[in-house]
């Protein structure tokens, strides 16, 4: 058995595959590094493939916490994870889109899912999970209730701050001057898409195009960025686990690379 | 072996330890010091005079008092050396040299006056256009109006055989630097990414002569050994510095060699070799304009791009890895061109943006390690 795990900024995520390279089991705990996510995570994902730590022939760590992580045979970035994961679980994707917990990622892959290229958002929170988090706090509904939300706005608002800060005072005031909080959320999430759109544009992106990492559950964000992109979005299968499968596959082919 | 690391301990010791170098300096050729900001000034007249120039390219220091000074779109290493200068730990310089390279150090000669009044502060300008005639005159008048500035300073006068003398001990010194940054691609183990920036740091805190004593032994103590094998990603640098140090620290982490460079704190300082004829201010001004390839000297046809891919090519490197210093404006509008070049010639780009005060290296280590990932 081959234990991919993910640990990133809010989440962390987990998978095994068997020797045949086929998913065993995957799970997600929405808490991450620096706290009891990944232990918890791992032991969860074991209790769901129902086996124990000594089947385990080698793990591979991935995401924000994948440094401070010690039990690992080798840790790899959430980029290549991701790429791999994407191409084990799709056929023809070219383009990822990955927004986490506080990264957003573009990444372009070859046919045979090896990183073409990429970009990363700098270290601010503009476009990534965080900014929703702060977005859904101010709108005072749950962040899994924002896609709903937005899904019934009638006018297009811009939220034109790309800095999660300025952006929460912008929206306290577009609320303030009566807007609608359907309308503040889809705001939300095109200013997220706008800012992807330019990530895209500046590594470069061709179809067929996928979405990853927590953001990708916000089925609006992924609508408006759609929109935006003037190009259909692909779901992917697992949407929050790629990472840690991809992260597996990886171990899979270390090990037996290493026999 | 032994030899060679002590060597390198030293170089590595003073880059890392400025003030201690400095004050060892200091003491071992009795000379009083005088401050050069980037990115180039006449230090050989500075020499001549009988002052010890060292090198002010900031560092990572809490900004509490600079930002009455500087606004918010100016660059971390100009932020720094007011603060520097502000709390006094520039207090023993004798002067302090700024060249007016870009807007920020053009405004901070005269800020300078007010910021940090005890600390004199002499200008010099560079011409923009260098390659016909006027420039190379323009640039030898500037360097006589300098070398008065000197002589005020000093309270002697400076003869030609003492700036020919300064400009020998210079350009054996630049000599030497080519001839390291050459043979270190061949001991990227030994001198791994870290340490070559801190080798060639270093030697804005030691006097030249001692300095390029110290790397004619490197030198040779490399020489001796076998070479290295290396199997990382090999990649040409680019920028104005390699730093915060941090940075140089995930290269080696990843194994990732750098086998050229163009930082402006690093080559640019001593990749054009001087002409033989004419006077020493002759040779001066000439070294300036012959230099290609640096964003802070105009071009009218910018050779950088081409440059770049040479240098990759001539190294067989994998990539050109961009250090882009934040609101450092010369080299930020040069990037859409050299970006071109590269992409055209299919080069891979890590682009990093930095600054001299970053505490989270995160991302950027996630950037690095991809990158690197993704070249092997």
């Amino acid at each position: 058995m081959y234990l991919g795990i993910d640990i990133g900024s809010s989440s962390s995520k987990a998978a095994i595959i068997d020797r045949n390279m086929a998913i065993v089991a995957t799970h997600v705990i929405n808490i991450g590094t620096g706290t009891r996510g990944p232990s918890q995570v791992i032991e969860e994902v074991m209790q769901k493939a129902n086996i124990t730590q000594e089947e385990i022939l080698y793990t591979v760590v991935t995401g924000y916490g994948r440094v401070t992580f010690q039990q690992a045979n080798a840790q790899i970035t959430e980029i290549s994870c991701h790429a791999k994961g994407v191409s084990y679980l799709m056929k023809g994707i070219r383009t990822i889109i990955d927004i986490g917990g506080q990264d957003a990622k573009v990444i372009r892959i070859e046919a045979d899912g090896r990183v073409k290229n990429f970009v990363m958002n700098e270290k601010c929170a503009a476009g990534t999970g965080r900014f929703l988090e702060v977005m859904a706090r101010v709108l005072g509904c749950d962040i899994s209730e924002l896609s709903d939300l937005a899904d019934s706005a009638t006018n297009d608002i811009p939220i034109s701050s790309v800095c999660t800060v300025f952006a929460e005072s912008e929206v306290i005031s577009r609320l303030a001057s009566g807007a609608s909080v359907e309308d503040v959320a889809r705001g939300a999430h095109l200013s997220i898409a706008k800012r992807i759109v330019g990530m895209c544009n500046r590594v470069g992106f061709e179809a067929d195009i996928t979405m990853t990492g927590g953001v990708a559950l916000n089925k609006n964000v992924v609508k408006v960025l759609s929109e935006e992109l003037n190009m259909e979005i692909k779901a992917a299968p697992e949407t929050q686990a790629v990472g840690a499968i991809g992260a597996a596959v990886f171990a899979y082919e270390r090990h037996n690379k290493q026999d | 072996m032994s030899k060679l690391n002590n060597l390198i301990d030293e170089f590595v010791e003073a880059a890392l330890s400025p003030s201690e170098a400095i004050e060892k300096s200091k003491q071992i050729t009795g000379k009083e010091i005088v401050g050069c900001f980037p990115v180039y000034t006449p230090e050989e007249i500075i020499y001549a005079a009988g002052f010890l120039p060292v090198g002010m390219w900031g560092g990572k220091t809490e900004i509490r008092y600079a930002d009455k000074y500087l606004q918010s779109f100016c660059c971390s290493i100009m932020r720094s050396n007011i603060e520097y200068g502000i709390k006094g730990v520039y207090k023993s310089l004798k002067a302090t040299i700024i060249p007016a390279f870009c807007d920020t150090l053009k405004c901070i000669i005269e800020n300078w006056k007010v910021a940090i009044p005890d600390i004199p502060v002499i200008p010099v300008v560079y011409p923009q256009n260098r390659t016909d005639t006027f420039g190379y005159a323009y640039l030898v008048a500037e360097f006589t109006r300098f070398k008065s500035e000197m002589e005020k300073l000093s309270g002697k006068t400076i003869s030609e055989s003492e700036l020919a003398a300064a400009f020998d001990i210079y350009e054996n010194y630049r000599s030497l630097m080519r001839s390291f940054v050459e043979i270190v691609k061949d001991y990227p183990v030994t001198i791994n990414a870290r340490k070559r920036h801190l080798i060639i740091k270093s030697g804005y805190f030691m006097d030249k002569k001692h300095y390029s004593e110290l790397m004619k032994e490197l030198i040779d103590a490399l020489k001796a050994m076998p070479k290295e094998k290396h199997s990382g990603p090999r990649v040409v640098g680019t920028g104005l510095i390699f730093e915060p140090i941090e940075l140089t620290d995930i290269f080696v982490e990843n194994q990732i060699s750098l086998v050229e460079d163009d930082f402006a704190q690093e080559s640019r300082q001593f990749r054009a070799v001087a002409r033989t004829e004419g006077t020493a201010m002759d040779k001066m001004a000439y070294r300036v304009v012959d230099l290609r390839g640096c964003t802070f000297l105009y071009e009218e046809q910018k050779s950088k791009g081409d440059m770049l891919v040479e240098m990759v090519k001539r190294n067989k490197a994998d990539a050109v890895f961009v250090s882009m210093m934040k609101f450092c404006d010369p080299e930020e509008f040069d990037y859409p061109i050299i970006k071109k070049k590269l992409d055209d010639a299919g080069i891979p780009i890590l682009y990093i943006e930095t600054e001299m005060h970053m505490d989270s290296y995160e991302q950027i280590r996630t950037r690095i390690q991809s990158f690197s990932e993704m070249l092997m």
